[in-house]
């Protein structure tokens, strides 16, 4: 299985962990992944802030060279698959003239529903080599990778399960909370931190009330908001992995956990040698 | 006595309007551009009580879709709410009148950046503003640079200072280079040129 992909600019910089997990499963589960060529940045959120123009033309350049390669596209980042998205159905609809001939024949995943697939899980469950019984999780979706519906196709978007099955199929157990889908207050904290605070702490503050230990996430900016505000609590930290750690723990493919998981804020590494993932 | 129906409030200058004083110019302005429903909404607010952030708005926004209806566009471009909305899209996926209410604020939030009305929240405006000259520049945005570039923004710094944010963010740069999240040098895409076309032909064609 061969697959185009496009990191976004999160990954080579504030989540360049989730670039290295993702490389390591997807080299396990043995799926080719085609980094797209001089790939450019989706435009994120001050694109459709100052242009609707731009917005959609933006990703159409990625999406334009992912139809060059005849690949679909996998994209981890939940901003980017959403603007990606949105790209492709306002081209669709002819409203906009983009300068890359963008055709709609390709199809964008992102990379949860991709993993959560049936035939995957089974793959993953075939290869796991050290499950993370006794883990307790709560997943965290985020707003884009879900919302609006009718740009990411999403039908459970009021209780989606992807992060939910990945998470268990890695060996976790997953718990039941009402925050999967509330917004973590994304880049707000560079205006005004009050309400970046306010909405990242009630997130904390519920899971840890759901009786989990850590938040499985997968979206870049979910996870350094959620990572980056326990930097100055005490106490035990709720760590904030991404699924594809998860799944790397899991399959235990390539490295050493103490080395990779180094770049958390909150710690993760307490947590797994208690429940003795990780010796 | 009060003739003006103030109520003997002080801020009784500002002048009043009146529903349907302006006409439906910009209603008709709004649902052209946007494709929005925005006359079918018939206040019910559902998109303020799922809005995760309505605490923080002056206008809310199932208000600010009435005030579309009826023409109050000065209000709407100055106020916070254009800026304070994360997209999160809760308030358009629970709309029942399918009304596209978080596009139709970010539509908003496009004409204040595009008027010259003074923006109510300067860094957030600025922050969307510099983040495209970043992708301009480079093609891909890099955070250091980003932030950097952010900071040498006429009053940024300064208000960063007062209010001690400045401090809270070398503290934040500081913990990321420990932990090798930090990318100090940018990477430049070879189709920079392309970039900047699409960029400076923003406004561009609509078929």
């Amino acid at each position: 299985m061969r697959l185009a992909f496009y990191p976004g600019c999160s990954l080579e910089g504030m989540a360049s962990d989730y670039a290295e997990s993702i490389e390591a499963v997807f080299r396990r589960l043995q799926i080719d992944l085609v980094e797209i060529e001089d790939w450019s940045c989706c435009g994120a959120t001050a694109a459709h802030s100052l242009s609707e123009a731009m917005a959609v033309a933006l990703p159409a350049r990625n999406i334009a060279a992912a139809e060059k390669l005849g690949l679909d596209i996998v994209v981890p980042c939940a901003n980017c698959f959403n603007r990606m998205r949105f790209s492709q159905v306002m081209i669709e609809k002819g409203i906009y003239d983009v300068p890359w001939p963008v055709t709609g024949k390709i199809k964008i995943h992102d990379m949860t529903r991709l993993l959560a697939e049936d035939d995957m899980l089974e793959k993953i469950r075939a290869r796991t080599v050290r499950p993370l019984s006794g883990l307790k999780l709560v997943s965290y979706y985020g707003c884009q990778m879900v919302r609006p519906p009718r740009i990411t196709g999403y039908t459970d978007y009021e209780n989606p399960q992807t992060l939910d099955r990945l998470a268990e199929a890695a060996g976790a157990e997953v718990l039941d909370w009402s925050y999967k889908t509330t917004c973590c207050g994304a880049s707000i904290g560079i205006g005004r931190r009050d309400i970046q605070e306010a909405l990242t702490r009630k997130l904390i503050v519920k899971a840890r009330q759901a009786g989990a230990e850590a938040i499985v996430v997968s979206c870049p900016l979910c996870q350094s908001n959620l990572d980056l505000i326990q930097a100055k609590e005490s106490g035990p930290a709720t760590p904030i992995f991404y699924f594809t750690e998860l799944l790397r723990l899991a399959l235990n493919s390539g490295g050493r956990p103490q080395h990779w998981l180094r770049k958390h804020v909150a710690d993760p590494l307490p947590l797994l040698r208690e429940k003795g993932v990780i010796p | 006595m009060h003739d003006d129906n103030s109520g003997g409030r002080t801020d009784s200058i500002r002048p009043r309007h009146r529903i349907g004083d302006r006409g439906d110019h910009f209603l008709k302005r709004v649902e052209g551009e946007t494709g929005a429903n925005i006359s079918a909404c018939y206040q019910c607010e559902r998109c303020t009580n799922a809005c995760p952030v309505s605490a923080f708005m002056d206008v809310k926004p199932h208000q600010v879709i009435r005030y579309i209806q009826i023409g109050w566009r000065e209000r709407l471009l100055s106020c916070s709410t254009v800026w304070v909305c994360l997209s999160c899209e809760m308030c358009t996926t629970y709309c029942p009148n399918d009304v596209g209410v978080a596009e139709t604020i970010q539509h908003l939030r496009k004409m204040a950046a595009n008027s010259a009305i003074q923006p109510r929240e300067l860094q957030l405006a600025t922050f969307h503003r510099t983040f495209i000259e970043e992708l301009q520049r480079f093609g891909r945005v890099n955070e250091f640079w980003l932030m950097g570039a952010l900071n040498l923004k006429p009053g940024i710094l300064k208000d960063k200072i007062r209010t001690g944010a400045l401090k809270e963010e070398i503290e934040l740069g500081l913990t990321l280079w420990r932990r090798g999240k930090l990318k100090l040098l940018p990477h430049r895409c070879k189709a920079v040129g392309e970039i900047r076309t699409v960029v400076q032909n923003r406004n561009g064609k609509v078929r």
